[in-house]
């Protein structure tokens, strides 16, 4: 192997400059959106918040699942999720207007009767106070930052010091806790920033929903991106069917395994049939929510599932990326299914849906495309990178 | 002529490393036979590349068995809590599906894997008690352990037990022996 330094192509300037106008563009309109109809704005910004949380959260577990397991698809998409793991401290910045818009999202528990019909329970009084929420919003984004912080340095180490062995027994050493700890801390933070918006309903593997949801648009954003960098340039030769073979399979895991917790969400509370339970789900599966939960269940599962298990679709590199891109799309549609029924009777998104989305994803994507640039679109000093990139097609 | 004894099964040729073997079925290939087999100890990679060998249908006949156990499962549940002995159980619908869903998965996982295995078992034809390779003594004591075998069939239009058996000779082979039919 020829050594080379695998540098991000200058198209992606030309992406990152539509990126930054989208961004502003969706910036302006959400300032609108603040002063004339905050009410109707913050639900639509909390949505789009949680979506650019995913694809920064789901790349920080990629990234320590494939320290810990190894493999040669973790090389290949390495650096891609570091990139997206280093525009989390935007999404941390990002953070900050929910904090000036809690009275419109969290009206349920910021207000409630202190008796009666809605009022909260003593643990609940305790747990949910503004600035408990404000304080354990800090300390999530704190833990993440330290864990992408740590793993990025590292990996910069990795490329000047190729030999130290320890370096990657030292990633492998906290990827375990530190998964870990992602999957803790996410669940607290649905818990604190999603589930509140209903206080009274409450369900344990709620955090997991997010969990494999954020995988699930993290996966799906790496193979589009892979993909796309090996049309372009550096890649190029570089990815083979079988590297998105292992990429899709993974995909293919990740939509299994949120049907699963979905489901299993979904059958306990039916059975039970507790009215302070069911009605999450009564708002969710009628009238208009109805609907989309049916378009939740087809086009975010059975679709993708049957269609993910063909082996020639998983290893082409055309049709594959158009799948990801769709599964990104409906992880928008089940987390506006998830996040919106509290606020709008009516399933329709809004302009504010619209502008926050432009806003937070196209500087996500500014962010995330400068960050790919910054170091080789391989991890050069792993010890495992020319076995990962080696043709053994006869 | 065609020296076509209808008591022969094919030629078989042993190699003493796996490379040999490979590079033997390369050969052998652009020679234009394709009725041809390798028999090794472990897999040998590069080997089913070698072969040219298809795609075969147990992807196919898993999705079926998982179909039908899927099927199946729900509307067993179906007949029987809708159709055949209908209750009222706590006011809910009599097609209670979200109840039905963990047995509906468990047959489809049942039946994908006793397809995907069974399926496996029917397309190797197997079990099969003997094999006309067995009346090679080498092949016997040699091809579980340490040596490599490739047969050329006499059922390949180009099967020639002389010019055949030259032929593998050529390719470097350590031991060429006759495969008797039974």
């Amino acid at each position: 192997m020829t050594e080379q330094d695998y540098k991000a192509p200058e198209s992606i300037d030309r992406i990152r400059q539509r990126a930054l106008i989208a961004g502003v563009v969706g910036l302006v309109i959400c300032v609108i959106g603040i002063f004339k109809a905050p009410d109707r704005f913050f639900p639509s910004y909390l949505l789009a918040f949680m979506f650019v949380l995913g694809l920064s959260l789901g790349s920080l577990g990629l990234l320590m699942l494939q320290h810990l397991t190894g493999g040669n698809w973790g090389i290949i998409i390495r650096r891609p999720l570091e990139s997206a793991t280093r525009a989390l401290a935007l999404v941390a910045v990002l953070f900050v207007p929910i904090f000036f818009g809690m009275k419109y999202l969290y009206a349920a528990w910021l207000n409630a009767p202190s008796s009666g019909d809605g009022a909260l329970s003593e643990f609940q009084r305790a747990y949910l106070t503004p600035n408990g929420f404000r304080v354990r919003a800090i300390l999530y984004f704190v833990v993440w930052l330290i864990l992408v912080f740590i793993f990025n340095r590292w990996s910069r180490e990795q490329d000047v010091n190729r030999e130290d062995r320890g370096l990657r027994r030292r990633f492998k050493m906290l990827a375990g806790p530190g998964i870990i700890l992602y999957v803790f801390v996410m669940s607290f933070a649905a818990i604190d920033w999603v589930m509140s918006i209903s206080p009274h309903w409450a369900s344990t593997i709620y955090g997991f929903l997010f969990v494999v949801g954020q995988l699930i648009s993290s996966m799906a954003l790496m193979i589009a991106v892979v993909v796309l960098l090996s049309r372009t340039g550096p890649l190029s030769g570089v990815l083979q069917p079988r590297h998105i073979h292992d990429l899709g399979k993974l995909l293919l895991a990740f939509v299994m395994l949120w049907a699963y917790f979905s489901f299993s969400q979904l059958l306990i509370i039916w059975s039970g049939n507790q009215p302070e339970e069911i009605t999450f789900y009564y708002s969710r599966l009628h009238s208009q929510w109805g609907v989309v939960a049916v378009l939740v269940l087809i086009f975010h599962f059975f679709v993708p599932f049957f269609l993910l298990l063909s082996r020639d679709l998983k290893r082409n590199t055309n049709l594959l990326p158009k799948i990801a891109v769709w599964l990104i799309f409906m992880r928008l549609v089940d987390l506006f299914w998830m996040t919106r029924p509290e606020f709008a009777p009516n399933a329709w998104p809004n302009l504010w849906d619209l502008a926050a989305l432009l806003a937070l994803g196209g500087l996500w994507f500014f962010v995330f495309a400068g960050q790919l640039k910054q170091l080789p679109l391989l991890p050069l000093g792993d010890p495992n990178l020319a076995e990962a990139i080696e043709h053994h097609e006869h | 002529m065609i020296e076509h004894r209808s008591h022969v099964y094919g030629v078989v040729a042993e190699f003493k490393t796996e490379h040999e073997l490979v590079h033997a079925v390369e050969k052998t290939r652009e020679a234009g036979y394709r009725r041809i087999e390798a028999y090794t100890p472990f897999p040998v990679e590069g080997l089913a590349e070698a072969l040219a060998l298809k795609r075969n249908n147990v992807p196919l006949i898993t999705l079926i068995g998982g179909l039908t156990g899927g099927l199946g499962g729900f509307f067993f549940q179906y007949w029987v809590c809708v159709i055949a002995y209908p209750l009222n159980i706590g006011g809910r619908p009599l097609n209670s599906w979200p109840a039905f869903i963990p047995v509906t998965f468990e047959l489809t996982v049942l039946g994908a894997a006793l397809s995907a295995v069974f399926g496996m078992l029917a397309l190797n034809g197997l079990p099969r008690p003997h094999h006309p390779l067995f009346n090679v003594h080498r092949f016997v004591k040699h091809a579980t352990s340490d040596r490599f075998f490739l047969c050329i069939e006499a059922r390949d239009p180009k099967f020639h037990l002389k010019d055949s058996a030259h032929f593998l000779k050529g390719l470097n082979a350590s031991h060429i022996n006759e495969v008797e039919d039974d």
